[in-house]
């Protein structure tokens, strides 16, 4: 049957000809161009706009600056941006104005055209410069703006967290080895292959359709009638293939202005950015700086942590008080240590906003955590991997802020990596070079917000299903195919899958926080259960007999147990269209519905999140070869396990692991997004900005998917997206250490830094 | 802009005329400069059709004269006895990557003189010659001459790069280019060329406008490390997004002792 | 402005006559001009390897390729590949392997793999990594990509 398969993907072979339809593709007739200007400052006022030059232009049929805004402020928890700057820009890159124009080449001259005087401002680029005393203040109005968790507002603080359980000031008094330190992280960068952009469409109504690259047709679609002022219904948004996401492409910047755009000159709006306007425009992860302190007792128990976290939110809040919420949460790993104390802050710098990125606080939360483990493990002479073993978290234990966790493989996936690295041959030495081998533990969750799942039967038995669900590369359409198939024992090509459009697509919040199997797929099983049922009592009908008799027969016939005689999907869809019951579908929605926070156990404070779990958990190991002369560290091979409850598609399992591997060893090991003085960004090239390429990559990882059921799943199945990126940078950090000895606390971990450190070892 | 394609080298001069006019050769950077939107050329001569820049030519005396127009992928391949030749193929194999270096050309390459990019530091220390055309006649320069600065040689308006010549092949001497990138393809934080007999002659890419050129070097440890520390001291190297100064300067002995004795695995036994 | 000039371009055994600017691109104009959207614009810099397609037998970027230089040399682009509705080797492989997430990659990476495999029919890992070294992925690790090539090369005769 369909789960456990690995059946290609359905959209693979168009993909592989040129044929799959990504938003640049798109050519509508009479379509316009937009261009964007941007901001030189990072922090100005903004004095006046001259237009007239931009307008007189031939060809040029629209013109956006921020005056022409009506609407409040938008954004995700704090509202705090507009689609184009107003009153004040807040970093280099911020789009100021817009145009759309007869071609790309018009729209760019036109908007390089539009005049816009400032006031140059002090700016701040760093976490310490914001919060100085006497720093200049990038959201003078942030208590006027609207917000659904309040947590910040004073002197460039974005938000504030904490979370605390046990008393960690008395534990740390117990304990026998402390080892305590502090860890910076960059600002990493998406660079998804297709880059962000909207062809945006209008109506003689002035009804918008957006076919958007974006991770969410309902969000997209809240967000641009938010900023247009329009009801929801007067908005469709339609997704394309998407070429990559990863977090970068959750939230809407610039489809409201295409919109806008679409609207004013009444005619469709392309606005697809450049690769170096991507970089300047969008998102990056956050930077953060993570102090941390941990402590245990002679025998390896550890019993107390500390952390404190500080993440730079850049120029607007975007998902600063969630991803900050969430290193919180990450903080303890996935450990039973009783006393821990989190408290974190994210601040407002002139620099463009951080926010979501695949692992969402995690990776940096845990390049500390994990890294410290090892440090721990080297005070007390207990080896790293045997210090988490006896750490671990096992079933039933609960998550930091008391969640239960019913199923938890991580000693498996620990014990995995280990026995598959002693067991491999080993590689032959290098010269000029030290072997290293590091580990790293992870746990994440795959459960939250809302979704739904519509099943219809069609005429002749086959299936239509449609969710809220966007693919995003990783192959969640596949795999609720599969999910919908294997559930009536049909083959997947009996199986139609909508595309995302919100005028029909149930809803989903978000391809994001590694949630779509678990969420959108259990929302698929149990539609396509309630159909079966429905068709199992007509079959009753036919057949005069009780639905207890009935069973699902492989290829879609429903007969009598122990009786040749069947009908098939075809005379139960007949029946319904034409005799009796009318046409067969049931939908099924829910919201993350699991085990809450403890307020008994832990005590919070301004969490970002309603509820959130269906935790994961994986461990890595690393080989990696370091040449001491210069610095420069290879992965040679790597192990990641993951348990993932079910694997609906093995091989797609496999990929996402693999991939976000390779994605957290870039943000271990070279890729940095870098500000120069005057706060502009400096690698808005894939030439400056070092994305790893096939040479770069261990020619083995090794993915290794275990599962163990999750209970509150149809098909037992929980998410796997987000953290094979969070365990690499701390296991090549550990690998760093067992091999030299010399322990690099602050990432990218380029030659340079490496070198560094190295030369520090007595 | 305008785009004239000659088929001969009297034509491409004539059309060089103007301070806008530029050679497009295999285009890897001056399109790429141009998409970036740091040049915009009012004219662009192409030098895909004429044909004299083409070819690999083996000379009598033994030197090798390469044409301008020669790909980084047909240089690559080149396989002969001849230390120079080997250190070029060696420096033409890590060049960016497939597609550019199927497509890119040694003339089109050094007139752009990239003080990070590869042939210069490889021709620098082969101690090669380069052949310079013009309306006016041909003239030889040799590479120290060359190359001036960051993206600086001595071709003036209207001359164009038609030939690369490489010295004959000398008994017992062999080449090797080291390069250390953060990324496989990228230009190099350093590169080290080296061409070694009896002793050795190195040149230092990535650490300054151009290549930094020591003939004679000794090549015991103690020689070798000595004239390390000397030319990181010499050299001039940036800052910038890749490394600092200072690092350039500390691994420079590495990479110099490690291309000499690389070189000196290649060195072939005398008949 | 730029002035537009008619230029003869052959894609994919057919010739088209289109009016461009001399600074245009391959890539533009086959997307634009030609209407093969395919070949993808990633980063229009030359590193990606998104826009890969063949001049002649040759890899080339199309990005950093002016349609104005391609001249009678023949363009291939991924469009080309398969002979109708009969997948070739190379994107079967692909396909089977798992090889292929959001796809963005993957035209660039078919004809990468498409070059490699006419010069070289059993080519091993150390040179199917070279020959992909060009062509950038975020979602896959590579790894299964360059496993469909290995596959391949296996079933070689």
């Amino acid at each position: 049957m369909s789960i456990g398969a690995s059946p290609p993907r359905i959209e693979a072979a168009d993909k592989a000809t040129g044929r799959a339809c990504y938003v640049d593709d798109i050519k509508l007739p009479g379509m316009l161009y937009g261009a964007l200007l941007t901001s030189p400052h990072a922090h100005a006022r903004i004095l006046s706009y001259g237009v007239e030059g931009a307008r007189a232009i031939p060809g040029v049929k629209a013109i956006l600056t921020g005056p022409d805004l009506k609407t409040p402020r938008a954004g995700g928890i704090i509202k705090d941006e507009s689609m184009v700057a107003r009153d004040k820009v807040r970093y280099v890159g911020e789009p100021v104005a817009a145009v759309a124009a007869v071609d790309a080449e018009t729209a760019r001259r036109a908007a390089a055209a539009i005049e816009v005087q400032y006031e140059a401002l002090r700016a701040v680029l760093t976490i310490d410069d914001a919060l100085a005393p006497g720093a200049p203040i990038l959201h003078e109005q942030f208590s006027a703006y609207v917000q659904s968790v309040k947590g910040g507002g004073h002197a460039n603080t974005i938000f504030e967290s904490s979370l605390l359980e046990g008393d960690v000031d008395v534990a740390f008094t117990q304990c026998d080895v402390i080892v305590e330190g502090t860890f910076e992280t960059q600002a990493q960068h998406h660079v998804y292959m297709e880059t962000n952009g909207c062809v945006a469409d209008v109506d003689a109504a002035g009804r918008i359709t957006l076919y958007a690259t974006c991770q969410s047709v309902h969000h997209i679609q809240q967000r641009v009638a938010e900023e247009l002022g329009e009801p929801m219904a007067k908005v469709r948004v339609i997704a394309t293939r998407v070429g990559g996401g990863f977090g970068g492409k959750h939230a809407s910047n610039i489809h409201s202005i295409a919109a806008w755009l679409a609207r004013a000159s009444d005619r469709p709006v392309k606005l697809v950015l450049s690769r170096m306007q991507d970089f300047e425009v969008q998102r990056s992860r956050h930077p953060a700086r993570i102090w941390m302190k941990t402590g245990a007792r002679h025998d390896g128990t550890i019993i107390a942590r500390d952390v404190a976290i500080t993440t730079d939110g850049g120029a607007y809040a975007d998902e600063s008080p969630p991803v900050l919420t969430f290193a919180l949460m990450m903080s303890r790993g996935p450990y039973r240590i009783a006393n821990v104390r989190a408290r974190g802050r994210a601040v407002y710098t002139n620099k463009l906003r951080a926010g979501s990125f695949r692992g969402f606080g995690n990776p940096q939360a845990s390049f500390a955590a994990e890294s410290q483990i090892d440090e721990l493990a080297t005070k007390l002479s207990i080896d790293p991997l045997e210090l988490r073993l006896k750490n671990a978290m096992r079933p039933n234990d609960t998550a930091f802020g008391g969640h239960a966790v019913p199923s938890c493989i991580l000693r498996d996936c620990l014990v995995a990596v280990r026995d598959a690295q002693r067991s491999a041959t080993p590689l032959p030495p290098r010269p000029d070079r030290r072997r290293g081998v590091g580990f790293a533990a992870m746990s994440h969750v795959s459960g939250l917000m809302g979704t739904a799942a519509e099943v219809q039967l069609r005429t002749d038995g086959s299936i239509a299903l449609s969710t809220g669900c966007v693919d995003l590369g990783q192959g969640a359409d596949t795999t609720m195919m599969q999910i919908c198939a294997d559930a009536l024992r049909i083959p997947i090509d009996r199986v139609s899958y909508a595309q995302q459009d919100s005028d029909s697509s149930p809803y989903n919040w978000k391809t994001a926080g590694s949630r779509s199997t678990y969420m959108t797929g259990r929302a698929v099983a149990v539609a396509t259960v309630a159909v079966r049922d429905k068709m199992l009592e007509h079959a009753g009908e036919i057949l005069e007999c009780s639905t207890a008799d009935l069973e699902l027969r492989p290829g879609g016939e429903i007969g009598i147990k122990g009786v040749p005689s069947a009908v098939t999907f075809k005379d139960v869809a007949l029946r319904s269209l034409f005799q009796a019951g009318g046409p067969i579908s049931a939908s099924h929605g829910f919201v993350f519905d699991g085990p809450p926070f403890d307020p008994k156990r832990a005590t919070i404070h301004q969490l970002a999140f309603q509820n959130l779990g269906v935790y994961t958990f994986g461990a890595h190991c690393v080989e990696v070869d370091i040449d001491e002369a210069t610095g420069a560290v290879e992965v040679r091979r790597a192990w990641c396990a993951h348990d993932v409850g079910r694997a609906i598609n093995p091989a797609a399992c496999e990929g996402q692991i693999q991939g976000g591997f390779v994605q957290g060893m870039g943000y271990a090991l070279t890729e940095q997004m870098q500000w120069n003085s005057e706060g502009w960004l400096t690698t808005v090239t894939l030439a400056d900005y070092k994305v790893p390429g096939v040479l770069d990559c261990p020619a083995e990882i090794h993915p290794i998917v275990l599962e163990d059921p999750e209970p509150s799943h149809p098909v037992g199945a929980k998410g796997v997206g987000e953290p094979s990126l969070v365990g690499a940078a701390p296991a090549i950090a550990n690998a760093i250490c067992h091999a030299t000895g010399a322990r690099v606390r602050s990432l990218p971990m380029k030659p340079e830094r490496v070198l560094k450190e190295l030369e520090k070892r007595t | 802009m305008e785009f004239i394609s000659p088929t001969t080298l009297d034509e491409a001069y004539r059309a060089l005329t103007g301070d806008e006019a530029r050679c497009l050769a295999g285009g890897q950077s001056l399109v790429a400069m141009m998409n970036l939107g740091l040049v915009s050329p009012s004219r662009l001569v192409s030098l895909r059709k004429i044909e004299s820049l083409r070819g690999i030519t083996p000379r009598p005396g033994g030197s090798v004269r390469i044409g301008a127009m020669t790909t980084h992928a047909e240089l690559a391949a080149l396989d002969v006895p001849n230390a120079a030749v080997t250190l070029l193929a060696s420096a033409a194999r890590v060049v960016a990557y497939p597609a550019v270096r199927m497509q890119g050309t040694l003339g089109g390459s050094i007139a752009h003189a990239d003080p990070a990019a590869d042939y210069p530091v490889a021709l620098t220390a082969a101690e090669a010659e380069i052949e310079i055309g013009s309306r006016y006649g041909t003239r030889t320069v040799p590479v120290c001459g060359f190359f001036r600065g960051m993206f600086e040689t001595t071709l003036q308006q209207g001359e164009i790069v038609i030939a690369i010549v490489l010295p004959p092949a000398a008994p017992g001497v062999g080449a090797a280019y080291e390069k250390l990138s953060i990324v496989a393809g990228d230009f190099a934080i350093a590169s080290v060329a080296a061409m070694v007999g009896n002793t050795a002659n190195i040149a230092i890419g990535g650490c300054g406008p151009k290549p930094l050129f020591a003939a004679g070097i000794g090549v015991t440890e103690d020689a070798l490390s000595a004239a390390g520390k000397r030319l990181a001291e010499e050299c001039d190297p940036p800052s910038d997004q890749r490394a600092s100064e200072g690092y350039r300067r500390k691994i420079i002995p590495t990479l110099v002792r490690r291309a000499v004795r690389k070189a000196q695995t290649g060195i072939k036994a005398p008949q | 402005m730029n002035n537009v000039f008619p230029i003869r371009i052959t894609v994919n055994g057919e010739t088209h006559e289109v009016r461009a600017s001399p600074s245009a691109t391959l890539l533009e104009v086959l997307r634009e001009k030609i209407g093969l959207t395919g070949t993808k614009h990633g980063c229009n810099h030359g590193v990606c390897g998104a826009c890969t397609v063949l001049i002649g037998d040759k890899l080339a970027r199309s990005c950093l390729a002016l349609a104005a230089d391609i001249g009678e040399r023949k363009v291939t682009t991924v469009e080309g590949i398969a002979a109708g509705r009969e997948l070739s080797a190379v994107q079967r492989a692909l396909i089977e392997s798992g090889a292929i997430q959001c796809g963005f990659c993957t035209p660039g990476f078919v004809i990468a793999l498409t070059h490699l495999f006419a010069h070289n029919p059993r080519p091993d890992r150390e040179t199917i990594r070279a020959a992909l070294s060009g062509n950038l992925c975020r979602c896959s690790g590579y790894v299964k990509i360059v496993g469909a090539a290995e596959r391949l090369a296996e079933a070689r005769p």
